[in-house]
């Protein structure tokens, strides 16, 4: 067997096996992707799909006394 | 001219297929041989014309590249090194560095402090944490109280990805030009006296900046060391000497801030805001340089499963700013060297990869039906002999370490195949609309 012919016998064989892992990656690496933890939804919004109101960002509007009082929040 | 390509070329095709066809037709019947076999040459003779005009293009795209890279090679020679004279220091512009940093815990410090040792007089950092969930913003904070120049400014937001990080690190630049990079870059001391000195020429809108691989340390991170050395010295340079280079890389680019403000900063669109960002500049005219000695040193995926999620997502990105901005493509007379950018650009990501996968399935088809398999050796020995050539050419235009232009041999014999194999996915599933996400690359804080 001259060289031409083991080189070529090497060549087939990694471009085959090359091709064959070349489609078992892309195909392991989709897996991963989908298994990966996606983040977390709460029941209420699955339930109504809204989007959750920003409590922390939401504006203090002073109300009349007495529904402070109520609230317990000291206006004045 | 645009009308006639599109519609006078398949007519032609078309009409030359049809008329070999109906002659085939009447030799079979006449000599009452199988269609079968007419048809598997057919097929056969189809591929290896196509493989043939791919190969002479091949030829022909690294004979450019290495030509016209050489030409700007020489430009730096005669620009000469980076020496900036005294009297000029004191006016030298202020640049606003802009680090958006997602989980970057890892390697932020490293990557901040070595930002603090540029040489450079005037300049600030702006580190934009984009609501990391990780320390991110504690160990950016502590770097910045640690160094009592003021020069680090960290803000931090809601996530809103790397483009929207970018965005308000130029809003809240108070430098003429801007650096971005990425949070995990390490910068050469001279990256800004380097790149500044471009913009004497008042058309040109940024500078793109040379990377290279920082954690070489097994064969899928030397052959991508490889593959960068190879793409920025021999198509980045050509495309310098063009001054049309088409990606500005994320981990270091320096723009003008009054050019980024007038095309809108990074857009959200695609997966690929530097290449979209790039293309946005040459369409409205701006010329855009590359300069090799500012280098920027980057982490890159040294486990394969890594590696093909960022090259699926760089793949989709460039097809997604290809396709936004594809009306140039049938405009050369308006659009001029962006047409061509264009058009190359799809060459390399689609007609590229699917020819060198069809090309291997072709030959060891042919190979194993036919006993032709020397015919699949010399293909690959083409390829390589073109691989190695271009390896030792930009190892030493970039003074590398020659052992890289081994690592060309092993990149043709299973690396491209593999990688080319996961483009080509990509490229139907962009295709076909399949929704994606950002793949953010896990650092191992090698810098």
């Amino acid at each position: 067997m001259d060289l031409i012919a083991i080189l070529t016998t090497v060549i087939l064989a990694t471009t085959i096996g090359t091709v064959i892992i070349g489609v078992a990656a892309y195909a392991a690496f989709k897996l991963r992707d989908k298994r990966k933890p996606k983040a977390k939804v709460t029941t209420d919004n699955k339930a109504t799909g809204d989007v959750p109101e920003p409590i922390f960002l939401k504006r203090y509007m002073p109300t009349s006394k007495v529904s402070s009082k109520v609230s317990g929040a000291v206006v004045d | 001219m645009s009308k006639l390509v599109r519609f006078g070329l398949p007519v032609a095709v078309l009409g030359t297929f049809a008329t070999l066809l109906s002659l085939s037709y009447e030799s079979v019947v006449k000599s009452k041989a199988s269609f079968a076999i007419l048809f598997e040459n057919y097929v056969l003779a189809a591929i290896s014309v196509y493989l043939l005009v791919f190969l002479v293009l091949l030829i022909f795209r690294y004979a450019i590249l290495i030509l016209y890279s050489f030409l700007d090679h020489l430009e730096t020679i005669k620009r000469g090194p980076v020496v900036i004279e005294p009297a000029k220091e004191a006016s030298l512009p202020m640049v606003s560095l802009v680090v958006p940093a997602y989980n970057e815990g890892v390697v932020i410090e490293a990557a901040i402090r070595s930002l603090l040792n540029l040489d450079y007089p005037n300049y600030e950092i702006l580190v934009i944490d984009d609501g990391s969930t990780d320390d991110t913003y504690e160990k950016a904070r502590g770097v910045a109280s640690e160094s009592m120049s003021g020069k680090v400014r960290v803000i931090t937001k809601r996530n809103g990805g790397k483009a929207e990080a970018l965005n308000t690190g130029m809003s809240q630049a108070r430098g003429e030009f801007i650096l971005n990079m990425d949070g995990d870059s390490k910068m050469s001391s001279n990256v800004l006296r380097a790149c500044i000195r471009h913009f004497d020429d008042p058309r040109i809108g940024a500078v793109a900046g040379n990377v290279k691989v920082i954690n070489r340390e097994n064969i899928w991170s030397n052959i991508q060391a490889l593959e960068y050395v190879e793409g920025l010295a021999m198509a980045r340079k050509a495309q310098s000497f063009m001054r049309a280079v088409n990606i500005i890389p994320g981990p270091l680019g320096m723009f003008r801030k009054s050019v980024l403000q007038e095309v809108g900063g990074y857009d959200h669109d695609t997966f690929a805001e530097d290449c979209d960002l790039t293309l946005k500049l040459l369409v409205r005219g701006w010329h855009i340089a590359y300069e090799p000695a500012a280098v920027a040193w980057v982490e890159t995926p040294s486990r394969l499963l890594d590696l093909l999620k960022q090259r699926y997502r760089w793949t989709r990105g460039i097809l997604q700013a290809t396709s936004k901005h594809s009306a140039a493509l049938w405009q050369p007379r308006k659009a001029g060297i962006n047409c061509f950018i264009l058009w190359y650009m799809l060459f390399e990501g689609i007609m590229w990869p699917f020819s060198t996968v069809l090309g291997n399935l072709f030959f060891a088809y042919v190979g194993l039906q036919y006993g032709l398999a020397v015919l699949l050796f010399y293909w690959w020995l083409q390829l390589t002999a073109l691989d190695v050539i271009a390896a030792a050419y930009c190892v030493i235009i970039e003074d590398e370490d020659p052992k890289l232009i081994y690592y060309s041999i092993m990149f043709r014999l299973f690396y491209i195949n593999i990688i080319d194999i996961s483009k080509v996915f990509a490229t139907i599933e962009e295709w076909r609309g399949n929704t994606m996400t950002w793949g953010k690359l896990d650092r191992e804080g090698k810098l």
